[in-house]
């Protein structure tokens, strides 16, 4: 190494040095230690002892763990599709050139900046069977099919497709990003395509949407990580019930860790969602090599 | 617009500038000339009411005992105080003195996370012989006296009377005595099936709009537990450290909730319990007069009060009736305690104001206040004559009767309390059949169980 | 004379669907604005009306005023809390992100590698080692940690990978002759960084500074697991326990809580509408 660079490196690591401080302290650290909790009978009243897989090997047999993994996955396989494709429709809707373009934007915008708090509360009233605007809403339509308003959080079928619902309310942030990612596809690419006689259903599947595959990429790992973190909403509108149909992966984590103090059974807990976490992104990553297209610079 | 903006932005940090800096502030609330008195924090679950009640307590002790002793009692109310306490007395920062609820004895008691007092008890004169059995014995566990009671519950029938006699012609021809309530689950059925009301809509779908009873209403899940008592039951056999969810009792008082969505209608049901409101509302069922029969405890008569006055006079209480013939007086007592957590820095003047509680005058004048029972053995007779629940008697007989229990006497009881939660919400909506469902439980939390002992034999041996 | 038709035909319907979702949208802000406005007895009215007979503005007072809820004191904690970690963030992360941006070094690849993957890492993994982490800063050094707000914002003087990202981004764009000129003159590292960079990446800066604000304003988590007393408790952790509390608040005072949760961010993001818009985009774009 010349001088030089080994003053370049001592000055990028200076002016690193708060993340990697912060990088050790506030990551490394935890999940090393997270490990070793996860190995071990863990109460914070007593220190760590060590017992092997112990907790891994009760989570195995741990029915309640995987009603809470199966309860995420089924929250994730409603969510995940309609959230995306649901924000790339209104992405795209939005891009057409009308008047007021701006401002609606901004509308579809404004419930992703709701804090999750507060539109917890709104929807656990917009929901309430008889009380709720969503009931009174569909008051016509149940009219005719002759059927009463569905219980939505108070009966188990419903509860996640209740919160699945919810999640599409706050879909500005997706939106967004897909807009952007609109308006960086060449116009030149449209008007090659009109010329060769494609229609505007054959433009949006033959341009825009290649076009738009590393975003729409990025939405769905993003998409992933979120949705097996979900504890708020569970958390705030449903309490994990009814017969714990919303009881949320990270909730049980949470309960285990925060209410029984099972610190070591959590952390278990926790390495499995990593690992989760990492084999569906890396499953994501994977396939992208199959229908993400990179235009090359 | 940019000038608009500018200035909107900068009203905002304005806003927040004020807030920080003339913002209230948690404010240490000792009075200046007890600024060197020991402080004591009291964490409480209680809100309103209940929560004023205490605070006069404290006013009255601070002011009594606490001038004398140079101890002052600091009052916090707290959401979710038992999980709030467990965890700051894990992370070494717990309160002094933690007003919990009783299962937390064991469960506190069983991780090491509270400090015994049977010393500090005997110190101050405090002795069985003060107490009734039931709240005395639940303060224990494996042989320490974890927590001294505060106000006590006891849960009896109460009954709309009034309704009652509206339906005397219907109640008579179904061979049932209106001027007096049932006295078994059997009677409590047919009583209930009489003076239960529906009405179909146009598109024939039936909407309940009177039950007679139901078993648990929303937001009072608490006691579910409790209910394989009248069936002469129990859950867990503290001796034997097993759970007993298949006996043969329990699967009857499950079988017996699944008759009422069964006889009703699930959506009904649902419909019904989520029209009405908590127990201390206007809205509630039974202040409205749409439920005539529930379980509940000696505080409705400040609440029925407080809601809807005119139904002061038209309602009664009784033992809640029983499956089996013979059995009588069957009472489920869970209690307030007040405990000191683990690494409690001021010991002996927690206890001050814990014992200060204790006296005989200071704890009636505190349940009189939350409409509740003593857990005194001795009770005045200003108590039972000028209590706000005229039939603070039938509690008092209640909690003193052999058949008073405490809350399963087990440390995963939380745990246990969910799962049955669970259960008792499937087998409502009619998703669950109760006896494979409580097999499947028996069987996941007698695991969960033998883990907690394992667990538990493998810290002592670490210890020692 | 067809294709204008159609092109007249496809406008309208575009205009249909998006009024019917903004009014999806929109909705439901209306209904909570209108339900914080209902008296008792129209909120348990079955079935509801849209709008208030009479507006009930008392119920804004009562959901401020409550004896139990401290609605000021939860507002001066929160803003407390977002300020000290917008500083902190928007600070160390400019600092951090000028050095993998603007100095060449061996191994600065793989660290930007690896401070992009700690974006993926889930909070659930990291919060019971840090929490036993406080538990042992606080028995081991004179500071307490747990029960104060210490653990929400000390982290964010660290860095946040996500803003060092977002600033990076914006910082390569910076012609390097600019700093170049400054170092001949004899300017040294930091001066540049100081001098020309930061004031040059006012709008990159605003963008980290409003979201991590929107971050601590509606953070959930975290102040439910290290805040203790209610004293101490932010917005968001102050109203669900509103929510929850044994003997629930009336829904229409619980809306106009959030409404007047919800308030302060709506006007931040009318009058920095683009600077949002600009920030989502960047960071979900370059990714």
């Amino acid at each position: 190494m010349t001088r030089g660079e080994t003053r370049n490196l001592l000055k990028g690591l200076a002016f690193l040095s708060p993340w990697l401080v912060g990088f050790a302290v506030f990551m490394l650290l935890p999940i090393v230690l997270s490990m070793y909790y996860s190995l071990s009978d863990y109460n914070l009243l007593q220190p760590p002892a060590y017992i092997g897989a112990a907790n891994y090997r009760a989570l195995m047999h741990d029915g309640i763990f995987w009603k809470s993994l199966r309860v995420t996955m089924l929250y994730a396989a409603i969510s995940l599709p309609a959230g995306l494709f649901i924000s790339l429709g209104v992405a795209v809707l939005l891009n057409v050139s009308v008047r007021g373009q701006s401002i609606f934007r901004t509308i579809i915008f404004v419930p992703s900046l709701v804090p999750t708090i507060a539109a917890a509360i709104l929807w656990k009233w917009m929901f309430n069977q008889r009380l709720g605007l969503i009931n009174r809403a569909l008051a016509p339509l149940l009219e005719l099919l002759h059927k009463s308003g569905p219980p939505w959080l108070d009966q188990s079928s419903w509860v996640i497709p209740s919160l699945a619902l919810m999640s599409i309310w706050s879909v500005g942030n997706t939106v967004i990003i897909y807009l952007a990612g609109l308006q960086d596809v060449p116009r030149e690419l449209y008007e090659a395509a009109e010329l060769d006689g494609a229609g505007k259903t054959q433009q949006l599947w033959h341009v825009t949407i290649p076009m738009i595959s590393p975003v729409i990429f990025f939405n769905l790992v993003m998409a992933i990580i979120g949705i097996l973190q979900v504890f708020d909403t569970p958390f705030m509108m449903t309490r994990g019930g009814p017969n714990r149909a919303s009881y949320f992966y990270t909730y049980y984590l949470y309960d285990n860790a925060f209410t029984s103090l099972k610190m070591g059974y959590a952390s278990a807990m926790a390495w499995i969602q990593l690992l989760l976490v990492l084999a569906l992104t890396g499953i994501a990553f994977w396939s992208s090599k199959k229908w993400v297209y990179y235009q090359s610079k | 617009m940019k000038i608009i903006s500018r200035i909107i932005l900068t009203l905002l940090l304005g806003g927040a500038l004020c807030v920080l800096v003339f913002g209230p502030r948690p404010e240490p609330a000792i009075p200046a000339e007890r600024a060197h008195d020991v402080v004591i924090h009291y964490w409480e679950k209680w809100l309103g009411p209940e929560y004023d009640a205490i605070q006069q307590i404290v006013n009255d002790f601070n002011n009594s005992v606490g001038r004398e002793k140079y101890i002052y009692v600091e009052l916090m109310s707290m959401s979710d105080i038992d999980q709030k306490t467990l965890v700051a007395t894990a992370g070494g920062v717990p309160p002094d003195v933690a007003g919990l609820w009783d299962p937390m004895v064991v469960q506190l008691g069983s991780l090491g996370a509270l400090e015994p007092l049977e010393d500090l008890a005997k110190a101050h004169g405090i002795t069985a012989a003060d107490y009734k059995p039931v709240y005395w014995n639940g303060s224990h566990w494996a042989g320490h006296l974890y927590a001294l009671p505060s106000t006590p519950a006891a849960v009896a029938l109460f009954y709309n009377t009034r309704i009652f006699h509206e339906n005397a012609a219907k109640l008579r021809a179904a061979g049932l005595d209106p001027d007096r309530p049932p006295q078994t689950i059997d009677e409590l059925d047919r009583y209930s099936d009489v003076l239960t009301t529906f009405v179909t809509d146009a598109h024939g779908n039936r909407h309940v709009t009177r039950v007679g009873y139901l078993p648990m209403p929303p937001e009072w899940d608490w006691y579910v537990t409790s209910m394989p008592l009248w069936f002469g039951a129990e859950e867990w056999n503290v001796k034997s450290r097993q759970f007993t969810l298949t006996d043969p009792g329990v699967i009857r008082t499950f079988d017996w909730m699944e008759s009422f969505p069964r006889k009703l209608g699930v959506a009904a049901v649902s419909e019904f319990f989520t029209s009405q409101g908590g127990f201390d509302t206007a809205q509630n069922s039974f202040m409205r007069g749409t439920q005539v029969m529930e379980l509940q405890g000696p505080w409705m008569a400040l609440y029925i009060h407080h809601n809807n006055p005119s139904m002061d006079h038209d309602w009664a209480v009784a033992p809640f009736p029983t499956a089996v013939p013979g059995l009588k007086d069957v009472t489920y007592c869970p209690f307030d305690t007040l405990m000191i957590p683990r690494g409690c820095k001021h010991i002996p003047e927690a206890f001050e104001f814990i014992a200060y509680v204790q006296q005989q005058a200071v704890m009636e004048k505190l349940c009189m206040l939350h409409c509740k029972g003593s857990p005194l053995s001795k009770v005045s007779s200003n108590f039972l004559h000028h209590h706000p629940n005229p039939y603070i008697g039938v509690f008092e007989m209640l909690a003193s009767s052999p058949n008073a229990h405490m809350t399963m006497q087990c440390p995963i009881a939380q745990e246990a309390g969910a799962e049955l939660t669970a259960i008792v919400q499937g087998v409502l909506a009619l998703e669950v059949d109760p006896v494979p469902a409580l097999e499947r439980a028996q069987v996941r939390l007698q695991a969960r169980y033998d883990e907690f002992e394992t667990a538990l034999k493998r810290r002592m041996r670490v210890k020692n | 004379m067809t294709n204008r038709r159609e092109k007249f035909w496809t406008k309208l319907a575009t205009y249909m669907v998006l009024i019917v979702i903004c009014a999806l949208a929109i909705i439901p802000l209306f209904w909570m604005v209108s339900t914080s406005l209902k008296s008792d007895t129209q909120i348990v009215e079955s079935p509801p009306r849209w709008l208030p007979d009479k507006l009930v503005w008392n119920n804004y007072r009562l959901a401020i005023s409550s004896d139990w809820a401290h609605f000021p004191l939860w507002t001066r904690n929160t803003l407390i809390i977002a300020a000290l970690a917008v500083i902190g963030t928007t600070f160390s992360s400019a600092i951090v992100a000028y050095g993998f941006a603007k100095i060449r070094f061996r191994g600065r690849g793989v660290l930007f590698a690896l401070m992009l993957s700690t974006m993926m890492i889930p909070f659930p993994v990291l919060m019971v080692p840090l929490f036993s982490i406080f538990v042992w800063m606080g028995d081991h050094t004179p500071i307490q940690w747990l029960g104060t707000s210490k653990p929400l914002w000390a982290p964010c003087w660290f860095g946040s990978a996500f803003s060092i990202f977002l600033l990076r981004q914006f910082f390569i764009t910076v012609p390097d002759e600019l700093s170049e000129a400054a170092r001949i003159d004899g300017c040294s590292e930091w001066g540049i960084f100081w001098r020309i960079m930061l004031p040059l990446s006012r709008p990159a800066l605003s963008v980290v500074a409003l979201f991590t604000f929107m971050w601590a304003w509606r953070d959930f988590l975290g102040p439910l697991i290290y805040l203790q007393r209610p004293t101490q408790y932010t917005l968001a952790l102050g109203l669900q326990t509103l929510q929850s509390q044994h003997g629930s608040t009336p829904w229409n005072q619980l809306m106009a809580a959030s409404v007047l949760v919800i308030l302060p961010v709506l006007v931040l993001f009318f009058i920095a509408q683009k600077t949002f818009i600009e920030g989502i985009a960047t960071t979900g774009l370059k990714g």
